[in-house]
């Protein structure tokens, strides 16, 4: 009987542990669903709606950001982020929220104001690891929010459309995976170098950053 | 010539195991390894260029900061040290970090080689020595000072807070011609503006008839006696560095450029080579930065302007070099405090906003580069001496001083410790009295040395004046590996002109 139910809490546990996260909006191409659920709830809190930038953490697909990064990243560092993860997303279950059991959970299942509890005091530890822990996440996440076009736009620091001369070295280099063989262009597709005209700031912006339907 | 009849040979040419036999291999197609190539070519030698990473052309550009970085930085730009954790990078891409950084060119200072030359025992690697190597190259690459019309206020207000207080300051000197300001450089420079190895020295290689084998990574260099053979590897795919053939490339003498990171794992991954002195790997240094943001009332528009435009070298002596940045926004928001509202109001101030940094002269801050096993990426073991943290703080204070003489707000100094934001001169002082620990401090470490430096005594260096290993005839080191010390300001045009003079003696060896 006492094996049964020790069992049975044991099956509880892990299922808390590990289970019942939200299936994914997107197919992800490298996270796991708890690791999306991890990075989804870092940015919530992390980059709230509303305040000084209208668009928040989520609204910037934050989490989207992170997965074509872990999935542009190389095994080792890949396994790297994933352990990050992992280790943020459980670490309240050893070191809980404020909230009395409600914060005995893990990341991704505590409400807003706990995760902001928590966050801050990862941000204000006094041991430098939990700190870097903290900056660690908080850049994959910042990366993903300036990723975001409406996010530069609205802080007017969207890239801006330049005209790329073309040189004697992009009549050799073909595009990365293609053969030279694949190059066609010639020295009568050479343009002038640049003449150093200063960028104007109502230039327009790259393609893929100005406004939607402009 | 046309267009195809250069030997430059990507990924996705290679079809068989590559054999080639040349007069010099050179390793790595950074500062170091492109100008040894086309000063070997000019010479009459018949030279491959081997490179890791792939050509990128602007197309291939990611303005994205965090793309920018998985694609063309080693590790994904991921790469840090341990002991005290600073982040650090190595470029892998044709032109090496020259594709990557802000083109920033300083000679080293007459009093750091005067210390090199007394300390290291060395006799010819005084400024008059180098003087025609930097100017050789500077003349190539048309180094010239950052012109007023790109600087924008970014840089502009820096020069302005230091003629208030008093500090030389002076436009910073790059390799770039007709830059517009659009502060990408660390993105890959879309105008085509700077002139990195990839559109210069590697180009002029190619049509004197150097072979560039690129996606190739050296993994071991062969040797017989004291005479290197050649270098050997495989070829790898482009991000992934899955391999697949084999290369061999037999040469009467080897020139390693493949960066003070990776030169030493590549000597201790082919034997142990060149150690007798037991120096390879060790004397690791950095010029470890600390940064700081200031908010003005008006808008700054930093995204506009030269990335480094100015620069201080007022206080070389005292141990740090002040200088103007820009960065991608998430590079930058990395160092800013907070979270939630409050980090979202920080960000929002980002328009109104310099971001300006230091780098540090922390010789007494040495470490090691181990090889890691089964892995060709170095383990970087160094540590921030505690006497050298002050220097630091130091270089914030300062900067914090420089920020509200030219009509900052406030300062957020980005360390542990003392209050995120300052609000005057006053309160600023915190940042030379509070006892500040290396952990406090968010450092970034791109300048790397000293892990094969020359020395005039065999037993206490790797490599002699001239870059040659002293225990090999034919083998040489031509990257800021050689570097007995860290020299105090930008390394890429002392890269430059050692390379040179390495090379030169080589042509004249061989």
């Amino acid at each position: 009987m006492f094996a049964a139910l020790t069992a049975a809490l044991v099956v509880y546990a892990l299922v808390r542990v590990f289970a019942g996260y939200p299936a994914a909006q997107q197919p992800a191409q490298a996270l796991r669903r708890r690791e999306l659920a991890l990075v989804s709830a870092v940015a919530d809190a992390l980059l709230p709606p509303g305040g000084a930038i209208p668009e928040s953490g989520r609204e910037a697909d934050v989490a989207g950001y992170v997965d074509r990064l872990v999935a542009a990243s190389q095994p080792r560092q890949r396994a790297l982020m994933r352990a990050l993860f992992f280790l943020f997303e459980h670490a309240t279950l050893f070191f809980p929220a404020p909230g009395g059991l409600r914060g005995l959970r893990r990341f991704s299942a505590l409400d807003v104001s706990a995760r902001e509890a928590v966050l801050e005091r990862w941000r204000t530890s006094r041991l430098f690891p939990r700190r870097l822990v903290f900056t660690s996440l908080r850049a994959l996440c910042t990366l993903g929010y300036f990723a975001s076009p409406g996010v530069l736009r609205s802080l007017h620091l969207a890239p801006y459309a330049i005209d790329t001369p073309l040189c004697q070295a992009d009549l050799w280099y073909p595009p990365i995976g293609a053969p030279r063989a694949s190059l066609r262009r010639t020295r009568a597709d050479l343009t002038p170098p640049s003449g150093g005209t200063p960028l104007a700031l109502d230039a327009p912006l790259l393609a893929g950053y100005g406004e939607p339907g402009a | 010539m046309s267009e195809g009849d250069v030997d430059l040979r990507v990924f996705a040419d290679y079809d068989r195991d590559v054999v080639e036999s040349v007069d010099v291999a050179v390793v790595g197609s950074g500062p170091g390894g492109a100008v040894a190539a086309k000063e070997l070519t000019d010479a009459g030698l018949r030279v491959a260029l081997i490179e890791e990473g792939p050509p990128f052309t602007p197309r291939e550009y990611r303005v994205d900061g965090g793309l920018s970085m998985a694609r063309t930085m080693r590790e994904g730009g991921l790469r840090a040290t341990v002991g005290t954790v600073m982040p650090t990078m190595q470029a892998i891409c044709l032109g090496g970090g020259s594709l990557v950084n802000s083109a920033i060119c300083n000679r080293a200072p007459d009093f750091v080689l005067e210390r090199w030359c007394e300390r290291f025992a060395l006799k010819q690697t005084t400024a008059a020595d180098l003087a025609p190597h930097y100017d050789a190259v500077g003349e190539y690459l048309g180094i010239s000072a950052t012109p007023e019309n790109v600087q924008g206020r970014r840089n502009l207000l820096f020069r302005d807070g230091c003629r208030a207080l008093g500090i030389d300051c002076e436009p910073i000197a790059r390799n770039v011609r007709g830059c517009r300001g659009s502060g990408e450089c660390f993105t890959g420079c879309r105008s085509r503006a700077k002139q990195s190895m990839d559109i210069t020295y590697v180009p002029d290689a190619l049509r004197g008839g150097a072979t560039v084998l690129t996606s190739a990574r050296v993994e071991v260099v062969r040797t017989s006696g004291r005479r290197a053979t050649g270098v050997a590897g495989h070829i790898v795919a482009p991000f992934s560095g899955r391999p697949s053939h084999r290369f061999r490339v037999d040469a009467n003498a080897v020139v390693l450029a493949a960066g003070c990171m990776a030169t030493p794992v590549l000597l201790a991954r082919s034997g142990d080579l060149a150690n007798r002195s037991g120096q390879v790997g060790r004397n690791l240094q950095f010029h470890p930065g600390v940064a700081a943001m200031g908010v003005f009332s008006e808008r700054v528009n930093p995204q506009f302007g030269a990335t480094q435009g100015y620069q201080s070298k007022h206080f070389l002596r005292d141990g740090f070099k002040l200088e103007t940045l820009w960065a991608p926004p998430p590079v930058l928001a990395v160092r800013m405090p907070g979270s939630g509202a409050a980090l979202k109001q920080r960000l929002a101030a980002v328009p109104f906003a310099a971001i300006w940094d230091a780098i540090g002269s922390c010789n007494r801050s040495v470490g090691r580069v181990v090889a890691r096993r089964g892995s060709i990426d170095p383990r970087l073991e160094w540590r921030l001496h505690p006497e050298d943290a002050p220097i630091l703080a130091q270089a914030l204070f300062t900067l914090a001083r420089i920020f509200f003489a030219a009509g900052a707000r406030s300062v957020l100094p980005g360390v542990h410790g003392i209050p995120e934001e300052l609000h005057s001169p006053e309160e600023a002082r915190i940042l030379g009295t509070h006892p500040i620990r290396p952990g406090d401090l968010v450092l970034g470490g791109n300048h790397a040395f000293c892990t094969t430096r020359m020395h005039g005594d065999p037993a206490q260096g790797v490599v002699d004046e001239l870059g040659r290993c002293h225990d090999f005839d034919n083998l040489y080191v031509a990257d800021s590996g050689v570097f007995p010390q860290c020299p105090s300001v930008n390394p890429m045009w002392t890269v430059m002109a050692l390379a040179r003079r390495t090379a030169l003696a080589v042509a004249a060896a061989h």
